[in-house]
């Protein structure tokens, strides 16, 4: 404590900057990963590299890096969110409800679109704190808990819509989705880069990200220190519907029509990016750079998987290999780690 | 030792269901006294702990600091109140770094705008995380390195550290000294020690009877969820202690 354990301490400073050094690298081999995928898929179909397609890519990553910020905080907890996928679709059908109920009532754009923005938020918002609710309060597993409302969400846009697309609505939402400025910026994608920026920040600069990785490392410490660890997770949670919301919202925006089937298999898309960016589903461990890194290597292979030919179908297929492989690669990683620390 | 009572348990029992995990116990800790609470598995210490840092709520009897009856609905109430609570092994966030540790709960925000915004100070926690551990002897270097990479030494020592920075009138460690190496566990006594002469109380909860014997004031038996003995230290010897632990005989 004083003096004596000067020096086993610097020994550990030592192995730890080994350690860190590993660590820190993950985000190079991700990099190094993306550039290969791009080079390669390049070489297969140069149509790849272009702004066109680019931008495509882009406004695909968009709504998957929205659930993919969302799962990331969700995770770091110890949790996960399977529902993010249907509450993707209920907002967006609910969102076009809105503005075609509106728009038929003859309210002006603007508000169409203000409100329309806002119910989709809203609902999303509450599928994350019906999330929240059941796990801290009814005390179900996050898995169970929101595989529920992935199950509930899900068949509830397509009682709403009765399994049909929800057209119509003021004709500025598609201009505003797909108007293009330096070639591949929309404004809804701008809007989304944003809320990445903003959520980074909060996640490595406030208290509230603070928390969220307190709360997945030792939930009884953070419990003993006093974070109110339930009401954090209910937050955690309806952060993470509220994304889904926006993503709804964009995804809207984009095909200028709410899709009841947009939102199925978007939590695969979502886990594979945070899972490839190297966040261990056990909590408390990972960063979102690797989220977002994931989530453009989750996109680009399946928009070049398009590019070069491979039929859609296929797309889940790759998804769920990617999970897979990436995370037995974390745990070879961990198993290495764990000797270094024990044996080194 | 003849200062004034700081913390008290005024016949406190649990019960869950049908079984009763703590019979109406009296605890008494003065300020700069060192109580060593000890008995069998499952004689309730650790029940009376949770009770006295808020984490349960007795199902009778009342529980006064200084001198007043308090109620504690959550651990954060006790905490607020002075009395910092170190759990068996799992004091800390093995994925945080040391000073986020030392601040978990208690994030110094930064000034301004941006603190209302909920912007950590890390800068300011940094710093005084080292103050606050030096000053509880304990010299840690790079506070910035995540608890994962301590040995299991000097993360108690941490957790032990962070205790004392933030006690106001009391601290519990439960097994602070399990898993520790001799030499380890001298110096966890030596900080216990230190919190004490700082007019603090302390509540040591140990099977290891030696590091009982060697630190405490006062020894408290639990037995199946009674209190069978409170007397000073020094009217036990290994054998008598060990004694009364197990049932053997009485006080």
């Amino acid at each position: 404590m004083s003096t004596p354990q000067a020096d086993p301490m610097t020994k550990a400073g030592g192995r730890s900057n080994r350690i860190a050094e590993i660590f820190a690298r993950q985000d190079v081999i991700l990099l190094c990963v993306l550039i290969v995928m791009v080079a390669f898929f390049t070489i297969m179909n140069p149509l790849f590299f272009t702004s066109y397609a680019l931008a495509n890519i882009l406004q695909d990553f968009a709504p998957v890096m929205l659930l993919a910020i969302g799962q990331t905080y969700v995770i770091l907890t110890g949790g996960i969110d399977l529902s993010v996928g249907s509450a993707l679709g209920l907002s967006g059908v609910t969102c076009a409800m809105t503005m075609r109920s509106m728009e038929s009532g003859g309210s002006p754009v603007a508000a169409t679109i203000l409100v329309g923005l806002l119910v989709g938020v809203l609902t999303g918002l509450t599928v994350g704190l019906v999330n929240g609710f059941l796990i801290t309060k009814a005390k179900l597993a996050p898995f169970i808990a929101t595989l529920a409302t992935l199950g509930a969400g899900a068949g509830l846009t397509l009682v709403i819509t009765e399994g049909v697309q929800v057209a119509g609505g003021p004709t500025e939402v598609i201009t505003i989705g797909n108007t293009t400025y330096l070639g591949v910026l929309t404004l809804p994608l701008i809007l989304v880069l944003l809320v990445l920026g903003f959520l980074w920040l909060m996640l490595d600069q406030s208290r509230f990200g603070r928390w969220t990785y307190a709360v997945g490392s030792n939930t009884f410490a953070a419990r003993g220190a006093g974070i109110p660890v339930k009401r954090h997770l209910v937050k955690v949670y309806a952060l993470s519907g509220v994304l889904a919301g926006l993503a709804g919202v964009y995804v809207y925006f984009r095909l200028g029509s709410g899709s009841p089937t947009s939102g199925q298999g978007q939590e695969l898309n979502a886990i594979a990016a945070a899972v490839i960016g190297g966040l261990a589903l056990t909590g408390g461990s990972g960063k979102l750079s690797g989220t977002v890194l994931g989530a453009l290597i989750t996109t680009s292979v399946l928009s070049g998987l398009i590019l070069i030919g491979v039929a859609p179908n296929w797309q889940q297929v790759v998804v769920g290999a990617l999970i897979a492989g990436a995370v037995a690669l974390q745990q070879v990683d961990f198993a290495e780690l764990r000797k270094k620390v024990t044996h080194g | 030792m003849a200062d004034e009572v700081i913390y008290e348990a005024r016949g406190v029992s649990k019960t869950f269901g049908s079984v009763t995990a703590l019979d109406a116990a009296d605890l008494k800790v003065h300020a700069c006294e060192i109580i060593g609470l000890v008995g069998d598995n499952g004689a309730g210490k650790s029940t009376l702990v949770k009770i006295l840092s808020g984490a349960h709520q007795p199902t009778s009897g009342t529980l006064l600091l200084d001198g007043q009856e308090r109620r504690w609905d959550s651990p954060a109430d006790a905490l607020e109140a002075g009395i910092e609570t170190l759990y068996q092994d799992s004091g800390l966030c093995p994925d945080l770094s040391i000073s986020a540790n030392v601040y978990l709960g208690r994030e110094i925000l930064r000034p301004g705008l941006l603190g209302k915004l909920g912007l950590l100070d890390h800068k300011q926690m940094a710093v005084k995380a080292r103050e606050g551990l030096e000053q509880a002897g304990i010299g840690v270097a790079g506070g910035s390195r995540s608890v994962s990479k301590l040995s299991g030494g000097q993360r108690q020592a941490v957790a032990i550290g962070r205790a004392i920075t933030w006690a106001r009138k009391l601290i519990i460690l439960d097994e602070p000294t399990n898993h520790l190496g001799a030499r380890q566990s001298a110096e966890v006594l030596h900080v216990m020690k230190r919190a004490k002469e700082q007019g603090l109380g302390v509540i040591f909860i140990s099977h290891t009877l030696p590091h009982v014997l060697e630190a405490t004031d006062r020894i408290v038996v639990l037995r199946l969820g009674k209190v069978i003995a409170d007397a000073p230290t020094s009217t036990f010897t290994p054998d008598s202690l060990l004694k009364v632990i197990t049932g053997l005989a009485g006080t």
